[in-house]
């Protein structure tokens, strides 16, 4: 059980002597009770404080940072089973898998896709994340040379993936001051796997059956001195895997099976349902996934169903508000006024698009909540409306006085009307329709 | 060491039979019993319910329908016998969903047309059957009476049940013993108060299928998926108002900029894509009924539900 802010203080030293960075002990105990800071930090606790505080401060799963530089990236450190209990906090990489049998060119045309390919969504810049490469040739020196045709392209995050340790040793004088993720140890070679891990300082995945195996696997490659383990469950199915992956989430943030703590790993490519295999790994706890390169759709759909889970529950997304154009709205276009969540903007901005009507889009401030919930809070009301239209001009842009209201806003209309002076026309509520609307309403 | 997790769960979600087979007085081939689950989605070690069930959607008007799929499928869209009966024996769904869009014109008031389309699609294939009622609250009570007498004996599936709107479905529904679909605006708390509203009006609970409504993946998804989550799990600590199946459809995904505004040549794998990322997850999130518009997403997602329901689908690498 996680100890309370106050329990732990008790067994702070209360010297305030800010060694651990914080001002006080008490801030100090606050932040180990959320998991953010390392009981490492503090000079003065002695060892068994130091045990007792160190099993329950610490996060419940480790944080693992693969790569080096603008590319790298973190993963563990998740406190929950389901994103509506807090948030899910670190994005699973996705990293494209290319074999040393494969030749040059191709491999570094997919290195160079990572490198580049972007796609932007809600004012996110979504990517790829990384490169694993695959030992198939069985040899030492057509790895190293994959792995160095790779590293002349991009300052990527890597997987290598050889049970050769021979192998990875010849591909780490390429990479290995950049902290490419090793795969794998398991129960029969773990002691060399993590020679070479531990020279190099890199993250080392293990790979086990069960999860028994997985926890002694993880404590013996602790005890060789690697701390930045990732689990590979071997799932023999995707179901496999769901049961698996989602017993460890529950036995680690419990604390049930501290040995468990580590992030998980999963090949998405096995099976044949790739593409299966990318939605159950993003949605059921995955934090390092490799596939093929995906053709264009899957891509789209990979990193949209990821940037979505791992959307903050908490905080509702929000546009700034101003006055949008679809088109190129002449002075006798129609104005709809609507709310700042950004899911109402993008999907009217989708449906009035596909009118091919030019149309100004009033976005008023209610704090990115939708139509309905800001109607029923008063965020949404006539001063609100009337100071917006002030504020963004639209008195300038338009000849005429009428605007056009969400569905969900009819109340207010009488309202508008008085305090801005303008025509108020009730729109649909469901922004579908809002193409017979304008046809029909509008036209007239 | 050996682990064991434990959820504590102490509830189930209840049972929903859809489809009637000769031997229940209906004409189906087959008839579902979902539900029943005990546990998270796909964790059941011997799960009775035959969900994720997919739906393939259709409609008797396809001016309303998305362009993507009046290419994909050609003709067959302006015939509504063969578009169903496709649904069934070409494609594979496990059932079909009949869109009523006849009913969205102006003072629409051909009801024995509607009749007639229910009439068809029950001929057409001898899968069970989702209907689709109008949009327009004022043709509610004699749309869902036609759908409700023409289907007697069948155990529909008939949709939309509304918080403002659900006096006409429900009629039809008791009084032909179907069952019908709650939806509510993505809302754990809305979605109680609806399915309290039906119970108070005499719909049984296993007469009840919950859509917390999907928002497509990019749009809202997110918020959809968690409430899915959250009434699943409600249902599993003993909240029996929640503890239904549940639907899910994304009815905007082949309207989205990403699908609209693809390449010609790969807009169909676009929307497929989209279809089928947003259907698994909403059945890893606890959907026992997913519905695609594209033909080709049924086959994908068969593949996968195999997989997930019964573990096969090896993933041995080496």
């Amino acid at each position: 059980m996680a100890l309370k802010a106050l329990d732990i203080y008790k067994l702070l030293p209360k010297k305030n002597c800010k060694e651990c960075g914080d001002p006080t002990c008490l801030t100090f105990a606050m932040k180990l009770a959320g998991g953010k800071a390392d009981v490492d930090l503090c000079p003065y606790l002695d060892d068994t404080s130091k045990t007792v505080l160190g099993a329950t401060t610490r996060p419940p799963i480790r944080l693992v940072r693969i790569g080096v530089g603008e590319r790298s990236f973190a993963v563990g450190e998740e406190f929950v089973l389901y994103r509506h209990e807090k948030t899910f906090y670190h994005p699973p990489g996705i990293l494209f898998k290319v074999s040393d049998a494969q030749i040059p060119d191709e491999i570094a045309s997919v290195t160079k896709r990572v490198r580049d390919e972007s796609f932007i969504r809600v004012g996110a810049d979504l990517r790829f994340n990384g490169i694993a490469i695959e030992n198939t040739s069985n040899s030492a020196d057509t790895f190293a040379k994959s792995v160095e045709t790779v590293e002349k392209m991009a300052d990527l995050p890597l997987v290598l993936i050889s049970s050769s340790a021979d192998a990875l040793t010849a591909a780490l004088a390429h990479c290995g001051t950049y902290r490419p993720l090793i795969h794998a140890a398991t129960n029969k070679n773990f002691k060399g796997m993590c020679a070479v891990a531990k020279q190099h300082g890199c993250p080392l995945v293990i790979k086990a059956r069960h999860l028994d195996e997985l926890g002694q696997l993880a404590k013996d490659c602790t005890a060789e001195g690697v701390q930045d383990l990732v689990m590979d469950l071997s799932p023999a199915s995707l179901r496999d895997f769901i049961s698996l992956s989602t017993e460890i989430r529950q036995l680690a943030i419990t604390r049930t099976a501290p040995d468990l703590g580590y992030p998980v790993y999963f090949d998405a490519t096995a099976g044949g349902m790739q593409d299966a295999g990318i939605v159950i790994g993003i949605l059921k706890y995955a934090s390092v996934i490799v596939t093929n390169p995906l053709l264009p759709s899957s891509a789209k759909a990979a990193l949209t169903l990821r940037q979505n889970v791992y959307t903050d529950p908490q905080k509702p997304i929000q546009m700034n508000p101003g006055l949008y154009r679809v088109g190129t709205p002449g002075k006798d276009a129609p104005v709809l006024m609507t709310v700042n969540f950004s899911l109402t903007f993008f999907t009217l901005e989708g449906y009035l698009e596909s009118t091919r009507i030019p149309c100004f889009m009033l976005i008023v401030d209610t704090e990115g909540l939708s139509v309905l919930t800001a109607v029923a809070a008063g965020k949404l009301n006539e001063i609100l409306v009337r100071d917006s239209l002030i504020k963004f001009g639209v008195e300038s842009e338009v000849s005429h006085r009428s605007l056009i209201i969400p569905g969900y806003a009819a109340p207010l209309s009488g309202r508008i009307e008085e305090a801005t002076g303008w025509k108020v026309l009730v729109g649909p509520r469901d922004a579908a329709e809002i193409g017979e609307f304008l046809n029909e309403e509008w036209k007239k | 060491m050996g682990f064991n997790v434990h959820f504590d769960w102490t509830g189930s979600i209840g049972e929903v039979i859809l489809g009637a087979t000769k031997s229940d007085g209906g004409s189906r081939r087959v008839s579902y019993r979902i539900g029943g689950g005990t546990t998270l989605p796909f964790l059941d070690k011997n799960p009775s319910s035959p969900a994720p069930l997919i739906a393939f959607e259709i409609c008797d008007n396809p001016v309303f329908w998305s362009p993507i799929i009046r290419n994909y499928c050609g003709e067959l869209v302006n015939n509504l016998q063969e578009w169903a009966k496709a649904g069934d024996a070409t494609y594979g769904a496990d059932m079909i969903r009949l869109y009523l869009t006849s009913t969205r014109q102006r003072n629409f008031s051909d009801f024995p047309a509607v009749g007639k389309a229910v009439e068809t699609a029950l001929s057409a294939t001898s899968l069970p059957l989702i209907i689709e009622g109008s949009n327009d609250p004022k043709i509610d009570s004699d749309i869902f009476q036609k759908c409700g007498e023409v289907g007697q004996g069948e155990r529909l599936l008939l949709g939309t049940a509304e918080a403002s709107r659900y006096r006409s479905i429900a009629a039809a529904a008791l009084a032909y013993n179907h069952a019908l679909i709650a939806q509510s605006p993505i809302d754990v708390n809305l979605a109680k108060q609806l399915n309290i509203l039906l119970r108070e009006i005499g719909i049984q609970r296993d007469h009840v299928v919950i859509d917390p409504y999907t928002g497509t993946l990019g749009y809202g998804f997110e918020y959809s998926y968690s409430a899915m989550e959250r009434i699943r799990f409600s249902a599993l600590k003993g909240d029996t108002d929640l503890a239904m199946p549940m639907i899910s459809s994304a009815p905007d995904t082949l309207t989205i900029k990403e699908v609209r505004e693809a390449d010609l040549d790969g807009q169909d794998d676009m929307a497929v894509k989209w279809e089928f990322y947003t259907s698994l997850a909403a059945a890893v999130a606890g959907a026992e009924i997913v519905c695609v518009r594209h033909p080709k997403t049924i086959g994908m997602l068969k593949l996968a539900f195999a997989s997930l329901k019964t573990g096969t689908g090896s993933m041995e690498v080496t």
